[in-house]
């Protein structure tokens, strides 16, 4: 590996883990405007992060080693996964042949560690959520591999960053393949970062609770690296879809850091509007909603074979 | 039947309620309940003398309240429990119990309702226990992830699905009920301001009331009209916060907010009638303080006029939302024969269809006048709960907006302001039961006094203490996750409940 390539793919991971706090602070913030609310400062989750990175550490009396190191494993895989990401038309920092196979695991290893530490506290609340968390996890994965996998699939590559820059399609029906792969994309993104409207980020009631109610437990610094690592993972998943976007012909970095800022503010207004206007599923309608994502991601796969 | 007889507000001589012994006690008030009369009162006439208990029996048909003496023997205070045959009066029997000594016979679950370690002792209370195993309980409380009163729930889960919640509370307990008896006059309206915080106007009237009652002061019909308003200004705004909170809870952020912003316009009325956006300061034995004048008129009619106009588009919002509707649609239902049986109030009662209004079923003050219209709905789901106060908020906007621009002469406050509230003078011997529809729900203090005129027994009875067991009740058979909705469309308070 070249030393430029070396240092431009790290400075692509410090992008992603500089901004990640900034676009959660976004979503908030235009929610807020929505509702007819000042809000907090963009940079609350700053903020918040700090003084949470200050706190002392509390683990319950009836935990093991793996609510000890869950919080980390969940912070590194997150990162590991966040290096694999193309920004831009750079090649990310860890790119290989099958990295698609990593990234979408590395995820899973993430949620398998959380749902374990969540399991470990012992407390029912925790259990429930883990359950929740593993049950729909279930009905995320396939739209990950019908969305970014069937790419794969026809186009016989495997590695994110030849993925995306193997999107050469010319014609209109190019526009149509990114509608689509945006919509499948953004349900994805909406179940795994336990968004609206599967999870409500913004409830304080333990019972309806699928991603918070797991980390109820936690404090000072593990909740901080929990908080970052949802933050981050929220971001991975704004950059899978603003790399769709990414006419991969020009390199002009203008070029690409204009379509990035458009696009990411463009889907946290979204993101935001969907949070104001849409109310929750009822819990046991969320797999039909996912299911429903998944049917998409087949319509993708279909689009892409006939197109290309 | 042997029994008094009295009406909302009247005062009644303590020597006309004939006393009892265990057995005629028993068969009188059994009889009563056979009549398809309603238990909204057990406890003894004065707080020092445990073994001279009275039964309140409401008559929902006929606007009567039944009075039905019993005297015990010292040493052995003990009756039949009428709860295997009407189960509505358990929780009655639990609080004599637990306040009194009493020994309820052959009652189906004695369990506490405020003290923990009273009726049991020092021995742990039981909680109903599912067992198997993939069955799992969840313990919820008493502290919360947000910031709500303190309430313990037990729920019997297998996976999401629950079977049954048990509801423990009594963590709020404050003793207001005794209080009130060492209160001096001056406290007493304070006192009854704060026994649940958003039912400032409920419970203050209803204790104003009863006070006047006792004391025989009439209110000009300015300031029951006055009152009135209060009180339905403080039902809108409940409703608004209530429909505010259940929007929330579904994460509909853009109704929320919306419903949060007319509740402002609300207590804001409210602030420039009396100073104060809850209505703490406005009663007063005899009237009400303040008085409407062109300026606050005009606010009040301008704030009320947005809300009317906005309400109507955000109900209309979420109403037609199809995300709201199939969260609402059948979740928390309780059929209207249960919701009879364990003695439902309020708007949980005319959510299941129950005609039950303490405005139109025991009139008082300037409803006797001004009648409101009583509106039920069939289905007790969340839906039924959520659309009954959408269209209570409607109802009582028109008679706020009816009175305000007729407003009756007359004198603010007949007979004294607080500065001289130690002229208010109870007759002796008396007693009287004051029944006030809070926009929860039915809102009662019973008040009575001894030889030298002083109160020696008042009791309380905020809607929550019915309502409470309805909601474990809508959480039969439904999703663990939808609890905070039932919970949210029930609307119960934890302080009202604990006193």
């Amino acid at each position: 590996m070249e030393l430029t390539t070396f240092v431009r793919g790290i400075i692509s991971l410090l992008v992603v883990l500089g901004f990640a706090p900034l676009f959660a602070g976004l979503v908030n913030k235009l929610k807020a405007i929505f509702t007819g609310r000042l809000g907090a400062p963009v940079l609350q989750p700053y903020s918040d992060l700090k003084r949470l990175f200050r706190k002392e550490t509390i683990n319950a009396n009836s935990s093991s080693f793996i609510s000890v190191i869950s919080p980390t494993i969940n912070l590194v895989a997150v990162v590991i996964a966040a290096a694999m990401l193309p920004i831009g038309f750079e090649r990310p920092l860890i790119s290989f042949e099958g990295d698609i196979i990593l990234f979408a695991y590395i995820l899973g290893l993430a949620r398998f560690f959380q749902i374990l530490a969540a399991m470990d506290i012992g407390s029912s609340f925790e259990g429930m959520g883990a359950s929740r968390e593993a049950a729909f996890a279930v009905f995320a994965e396939p739209i990950f591999f019908f969305t970014l996998g069937s790419i794969a699939f026809i186009s016989g590559l495997t590695s994110i960053y030849e993925i995306y820059h193997s999107i050469r399609l010319d014609n209109v029906t190019y526009i149509v393949f990114i509608i689509v792969c945006s919509i499948s994309v953004f349900i994805l993104a909406v179940t795994e970062c336990s968004r609206m409207p599967v999870d409500d980020p913004k409830t304080h009631l333990e019972l309806t609770m699928i991603h918070e109610v797991m980390i109820l437990d936690n404090s000072g610094v593990d909740l901080f690296l929990y908080q970052y690592s949802s933050h981050i993972k929220l971001f991975i998943y704004a950059i899978l879809e603003t790399s769709f976007f990414y006419p991969f012909g020009i390199r002009s970095y203008t070029v690409a850091i204009v379509i990035f800022v458009v696009v990411i503010t463009a889907l946290s207004i979204s993101l935001a509007i969907v949070e104001t206007i849409t109310s929750r599923f009822k819990m046991k309608s969320i797999p039909h909603y996912l299911l429903f994502a998944t049917a998409i991601g087949i319509l993708n796969l279909l689009i892409y074979t006939f197109t290309v | 039947m042997m029994s008094l007889k009295v009406q909302n507000n009247q005062l009644f001589h303590i020597d006309e309620i004939s006393f009892h012994n265990k057995n005629t006690f028993h068969e009188n008030v059994f009889e009563a309940l056979s009549k398809d009369f309603r238990m909204i009162g057990l406890f003894p006439i004065d707080a020092k003398i445990p073994h001279r208990i009275i039964a309140l029996l409401a008559d929902l048909h006929t606007s009567f309240i039944h009075i039905v003496g019993g005297e015990f023997p010292k040493e052995q205070l003990e009756f039949e429990s009428f709860a295997n045959d009407y189960p509505h009066t358990n929780y009655f029997e639990c609080e004599l119990a637990e306040n009194n000594g009493f020994a309820i016979l052959d009652h189906p679950w004695l369990r506490p309702v405020r003290k923990q370690n009273v009726i049991n002792g020092d021995e742990k209370y039981n909680f109903y226990k599912l067992e198997g195993d993939e069955v799992h309980e969840v313990a919820v409380g008493p502290i919360h992830a947000g910031i709500i009163e303190p309430g313990h729930f037990r729920f019997q889960c297998h996976g999401e699905l629950v079977y049954h919640l048990e509801i423990n509370l009594g963590y709020q307990h404050r003793g207001v009920e005794k209080e009130m008896l060492n209160a001096k006059p001056a406290q007493r309206i304070i006192l009854s301001e704060s026994i649940a915080g958003d039912t400032v106007i409920g419970h203050t009237y209803a204790h104003c009331s009863a006070i006047e009652s006792l004391a025989n002061i009439s209110t000009s019909l300015r300031a029951q009209v006055i009152r009135s308003i209060a009180e339905e200004i403080e039902r809108v705004a409940m409703h608004l916060s209530g429909l505010g909170g259940v929007a929330n809870d579904i994460g509909l952020a853009i109704v929320s907010a919306s419903y949060g912003r007319l509740r402002t316009l609300m207590i804001n009325s409210l602030a420039a009638l009396c100073g104060s956006r809850s209505g703490r300061g406005l009663f007063v034995y005899g009237g009400v303080r303040y008085d409407f004048n062109e300026e606050t008129i005009k606010k009040i009619i301008a704030n009320l006029e947005v809300v009317k106009k906005d309400v109507t588009e955000i109900n209309n919002f979420l109403f037609s939302s199809t995300g709201a509707l199939t969260r609402f649609d059948g979740t928390g239902k309780v059929k209207k024969d249960v919701a009879k049986q364990v003695g439902m109030v309020g708007i949980a009662a005319r959510a299941c269809g129950i005609e039950i209004d303490a405005r139109i079923n025991t009139p008082y003050g300037a409803y006797r006048y001004f009648p409101v219209s009583l509106i039920t709905l069939p289905t007790g789901d969340v839906f039924a709960r959520a659309r009954l106060r959408a269209l209570e908020i409607d109802e009582s906007l028109h008679f706020i907006f009816e009175q305000i621009k007729n407003l009756p002469e007359g004198k603010l406050c007949e007979h004294t302001l607080s500065g001289k509230v130690e002229s208010v003078i109870t007759e002796p011997n008396s007693g009287v039961i004051s029944i006030v529809e809070g926009w929860r729900g039915e809102v009662i203090h019973a008040s009575f006094t001894d030889a030298n005129g002083k109160i020696v027994q008042y009791k309380i009875k905020d809607p929550s203490f019915n309502n409470w067991y309805g909601l474990s009740l809508a959480l039969r058979e439904i999703a663990i996750s939808d609890f905070p909705l039932c919970n949210k469309s029930f609307d119960l308070s934890y302080a009202g409940h604990d006193l």
